[in-house]
């Protein structure tokens, strides 16, 4: 018997050979052909029944993606989504504050009834304790309203409607419009939007879609940016309207993020990543009924829970990093002031403040605990104060802490912009398998976080 | 350890010096290196102008490569015999030949040039004038392997993007009969299989009128001054110089029916299609995934959707909805059902 | 002949067949199902519905971006199932495509779920007949047939059965309908109780040729191999992972193990490839 290899190399040859003869197009005939035959065999095998049943689909269609209404249906969809959650995350908020803060009173009434050494006490209930708590009660309930929704929305097919309506832009962008679903999916986390940039299929408007990911909120963000809205600019109006001015700040901020987005993808594709935009083929799947068990299912388990754990994992430890730093002291101060100092000047030329800026370090493994780091290290760790619900907060921050309008502002913009946690910055790594990417990835939203309230807040104060 | 004792003085000096000779070798390999690699992508360009000399028909001699590689005649020859001592080219008279070597080098680095213009062209989609360049570097960095692993990922294209063919690793080329644009008789339909691309101001003047390898084009009047000729959508009128860039061939049965077919980006929302042909432009991982979607000739397409900025549009074929951005729509030609008097409409747009 | 078509008739199955989902978290298994599919056809659906597991379903092309497993254990049996990404065509070389078209090679499943959208059989069979051209072992799930049917279109599985020459098998992955005769027929064609004899259209005239002179070829080199139609339109296509295969002589070596397989083997998934 021949060699194999030699085989095998004739064979080869020969294909080369062959192919040369070929027409240039024997590709195409290759797919007509398959074509033909499936057209044959469907001709056989289905049968139009009776009426049709009235194509709401194609209906639907036209009007999601109209030219007149299909961009405002789509801003009306998330204002409306933010606003529900705004309004009915609320109340469920304070109660579970109130509940939660008011465990930590009694159980630390019962250490001390047992005669526990104070530390072992401050240690466990404020510090790791009261990590947990604020993490449960600012991010659950506005994570099981907003999941569901957009759960909702993600089944029925609303996304790649989407993609659709936004295509142009990103094509403008030098992006490509499939970039839609991955923001879409960073809504939920970063990271799996990151992961779900898979679909482009040029390696550059991936990296595009990767690198500019961070600039929509994730889950672990929009509870700061609601938080922020309800506080400072839900104050600024009357009751009646305070859930809908709320809404429209943090529909605001996310339109300011797919701006930001925009701009970046621009300059990335004019600069490092530079080239035309490449093909943009997508199916707009028909619409399905989502099944309410599996929604439920998914958005509660699979997402809030999940998420939920994972920020737990990250406030436990950070919660007792607080107390530490709030409760050893030094030179008369204790640590968290030494820090904070140490931050003031550059906070306070952001626009924020040393306390702000600390919170943000302690809080890169996950940005879910931004707030309540702040909050803790706020209120200090003696203070038995009891903040629950937005009211306190306020109070909180703007009598005791000399939060103004631009401080809430400026507060939201680095939350939008600032770099991507942990996961998602491994993620990045993971999909790029590059270094410098992960840098880029990681610094370029900190420089423009950095650069974007420094010119707000010098602005700010120049008119006054 | 201190350095008083002689002995110590001794070894120090010793470690600075041996340091210092690994740095100089290090430095001295880094620049052979370097002149090495100049030295074998100035020979592989040689090889290439011998091997695209010989495709056109040319003869390959000293003084031509002296003008193409703008290097002293001087210069050339010293190269030329060391290339000869390799038994990479042989001097045949004033002509040049390549030896069975220098034919297997030289066919490498022109199917890395044309791939990588394709794969520029297709993958990271620039425009045809600024393909040259950087496939002059990468065709002497692509190792064999990496050149067919490309030509595969592409799905061996017969042609680059300018038009040139592109052989098989055995060297193979898709034959065809060429002619210069301003040869062709008037009146009689022709396809653009090639753009030079040098000079390239030329080129880029070409280029930017929207001239292409692939468009059908029939010459309306020929004069000594002016080459006038019309691709049914727009007049083109070329000085004889820039018509001498363009090199056509007859129409393949592919393009032959043009008569009668429209863009599909033209077709109005609710208006009904059946697909003709896909355009030779479209070519790769588009036009295969236009094809897996459905859009082969005889399928037919139903305008559906537009969004508030007209761009991408949503089309009903085989039974499922399927977006895509206007220019590529308009590189997939379809025979609109009845309504004859769209194509008057469709020309005045 | 043996006529394919759904549910030989079941003597030796029990009544009720012992039937469970096993999730994730076991390596041996007895046979390997994969599971392909256009984009949005319902893939993970039926993959949640044979496994048990709760993988998310979401609807937007591209959605399953990770390849998903699980497995179910029938009649004492157990099998591993492989969500592969959901791919309109196997001739291309974006990459979900090459992962999809290696793993039904050189991931030799015992038997491939292709699974079709009911409301658009025809875009969804240009799929199945090139899945059919890599393997016989092959089951078609025409899933969605309650929305096809909401749209007025009603899809003859029998005769769709025969024109292929592989079962078929109308499903509601959603509320599990069909799902225990899919796995019935499933269990059918691993065991080779349900006979198979794939439709495999003729290649357009002049391909037909040159494949007709090519196939004797990959057939010298690669002796036994099943699909060397198949192989050799690959390499004239130009597909780069499969000329490294035939050269490496790891074409031959998955035909030896094939045949070497035994009756009932528990082997470890070693599957190359990407991700």
């Amino acid at each position: 018997m021949s060699d194999p290899v030699e085989s095998a190399r004739a064979v080869l040859e020969r294909a080369d050979q062959l192919r040369s003869r070929l027409a240039a197009e024997f590709r195409d005939r290759r797919v007509e052909a398959l074509y033909a035959e499936a057209e044959r065999i469907a001709r056989r095998v289905v049968r139009a029944q009776g009426q049709r049943a009235r194509d709401w689909d194609a209906h639907i269609d036209r009007l999601v993606t109209s030219p007149i209404f299909g961009l405002p249906l789509m801003l009306l969809l998330i204002a409306a989504t933010f606003w529900i959650t705004i309004v009915g995350a609320n109340y469920p908020s304070e109660r579970i504050a109130a509940l939660l803060f008011g465990l930590e009173e009694r159980a630390v009434a019962a250490f001390q009834w047992l005669g526990a050494p104070w530390w072992l006490t401050g240690f466990l209930w404020n510090g790791v304790y009261r990590g947990l708590a604020w993490v449960v009660s600012v991010m659950l309930p506005p994570m099981a309203i907003f999941f569901p929704m957009f759960t909702i929305l993600e089944d029925l097919g609303y996304l790649p409607r989407v993609a659709f309506n936004l295509d142009w832009l990103f094509r403008k962008a030098g992006a490509h419009g499939k970039q839609a679903l991955t923001m879409a999916m960073g809504f939920g986390c970063n990271a799996a939007g990151v992961i779900a940039a898979r679909i482009i299929d040029s390696p550059r408007e991936r990296l595009i879609a990767i690198l500019t990911n961070n600039f929509v909120p994730c889950n672990g963000r929009y509870p700061t940016l609601i938080m922020l809205a309800t506080v400072f600019v839900a104050a600024q109006f009357p009751p009646a309207f305070a859930s809908f001015a709320a809404a429209g700040a943090v529909v605001a901020v996310v339109l300011l993020g797919v701006a930001v987005t925009l701009a970046v993808s621009w300059t990335l594709s004019r600069t490092v990543l530079r080239g035309e935009a490449s093909a943009f083929t997508l199916e707009l799947p028909p619409y399905r009924r989502p099944s309410i068990l599996r929604i439920l299912y998914t958005s509660l388990i699979d997402r809030t829970v999940f998420v939920l754990l994972r920020a737990m994992a990250t406030a436990a430890p950070a919660g007792a990093l607080i107390w530490l730093l709030g409760n050893v002291h030094w030179g008369g101060q204790s640590l968290a002031r030494h820090g904070a100092n140490f931050l003031h000047p550059l906070g306070h030329a952001i626009g924020l403040d040393g306390v702000v800026l600390l919170a943000y370090l302690i809080a890169i493994p996950a940005n879910e605990i931004v707030v309540p780091t702040m909050l803790m290290m706020y209120l200090g760790a003696g203070m038995m104060t009891e903040v629950s619900g937005f009211d306190e907060i306020r109070r909180v921050l703007v009598d005791q802490n000399g939060w103004t309008l631009l401080t809430a502002v400026n507060l939201m913009l680095f939350s939008l912009l600032h770099n991507p946690c942990g996961t998602t910055i491994l993620t990045i790594w993971k999909e790029t398998r590059s270094l410098r990417w992960t840098a880029v990835g990681a610094l370029l939203p900190l420089g423009l976080a950095f650069l974007v309230t420094f010119a707000v807040a010098t602005a700010v104060r120049l008119i006054g | 350890m201190s350095p008083s004792t002689p002995a110590a003085i001794g070894l120090e000096l010793l470690l600075l010096g041996a340091a210092g000779a690994l740095g100089a070798w290090a430095l001295c390999r880094g620049w052979r290196q370097r002149r090495q690699d100049r030295q074998r992508a100035l020979a592989e360009d040689v090889l290439k102008h011998i091997f695209t000399a010989r495709e056109e028909g040319r003869q390959a001699d000293a003084k031509a490569i002296a003008g193409r590689l703008a290097m002293a005649a001087s210069k050339v020859s010293a190269m030329l015999a060391r290339m000869e001592a390799q038994g990479l080219v042989r001097s045949d008279g004033d002509a040049l030949r390549l030896t069975p070597e220098g034919e297997q080098r030289a066919l490498h680095v022109v199917r890395a040039h044309r791939l990588w213009e394709t794969y520029l062209a297709h993958q990271a989609r620039l425009p045809t004038a600024q393909l040259h360049k950087p496939a002059e570097k990468e065709e002497h960095r692509l190792t064999p392997a990496q050149v067919e692993e490309l030509e595969a990922r592409l799905g061996h294209p017969a042609r680059d993007p300018h038009g040139d063919p592109i052989p098989s690793a055995s060297g193979h080329v898709v034959a065809q009969e060429i002619r210069a644009l301003a040869e062709w008789p008037a009146g009689e339909r022709a396809e653009i299989v090639h753009v030079e691309d040098e000079p390239e101001t030329v080129f880029r003047g070409l280029a930017d009128q929207g001239l292409h390898a692939g468009q059908v084009v029939r010459i309306t009047a020929r004069r000594p001054e002016a080459v006038t000729f019309t691709d049914g959508e727009r007049q083109y009128e070329l000085t004889p110089l820039e018509a001498a860039q363009i090199q056509v061939a007859a129409v393949s049965a592919e393009s032959a029916d043009c008569a009668g077919l429209v863009r599909l980006s033209q077709l109005r929302i609710g208006e009904e299609a059946e697909v003709r042909r896909l355009d030779p432009q479209l070519q790769g991982l588009t036009r295969r995934r236009l094809l897996d979607l459905g859009l082969t000739p005889g399928a037919r397409v139903t305008a559906v959707l537009s969004n508030a900025f007209g761009d991408p549009r949503a089309f009903r074929v085989r039974g499922t909805t399927v977006a895509l951005r206007n220019d590529q729509a308009a590189l997939v030609w379809v025979r609109p059902y009845a309504e004859p008097d769209h194509q008057a409409e469709a020309s005045q747009r | 002949m043996n006529r394919p078509g759904p549910a030989p008739d079941c003597a030796h199955c029990p009544a009720r067949p012992e039937l469970a989902q096993m999730g994730i978290g076991w390596g041996r298994y007895d046979y390997l199902v994969a599971l392909a599919g256009n984009p949005n056809t319902g893939k993970s659906s039926l993959f949640n519905a044979l496994t048990g597991l709760k993988q998310h379903v979401g609807n937007w092309p591209g959605k399953t971006v990770t390849r998903a497993e699980g497995g179910f254990l029938y009649n004492g049996r157990r099998f591993k199932v492989v969500d592969l990404p959901g791919t309109y065509s196997l001739l291309s070389a974006s990459p979900e495509e090459e992962v999809a078209r290696n793993f039904l090679l050189f991931g030799r499943p015992d038997c491939t779920v292709v699974v079709a959208d009911a409301t658009a059989i025809e875009r969804n069979l240009n799929l199945v007949l090139q899945i059919l051209e890599i393997t016989d072992k092959v089951v078609v799930c025409v899933n969605l047939i309650d929305e096809a049917k909401r749209k007025g279109l009603e899809v003859d599985v029998r005769g769709l059965a025969r024109d292929l020459g592989v079962p078929a098998v109308a499903t509601v992955a959603r509320t599990k309908q069909g799902v225990s005769e899919l796995v019935r027929t499933i269990a059918g064609v691993v065991t080779g109780q349900i006979r198979t004899q794939p439709l495999r259209p003729a290649y357009p005239p002049e391909l037909e040729t040159a494949i007709d002179e090519l196939a004797p070829l990959v057939e010298q080199a690669v002796p036994g191999i099943p699909n060397a139609r198949w192989i050799a339109y690959r390499i004239l296509d130009g597909d780069h992972r499969i000329r490294q295969a035939l050269l490496s002589g790891e074409l031959a070596e998955l035909v030896r193990a094939q045949r070497e397989a035994p009756e009932s083997h528990s082997r470890l998934l070693a599957i190359e490839g990407r991700q």
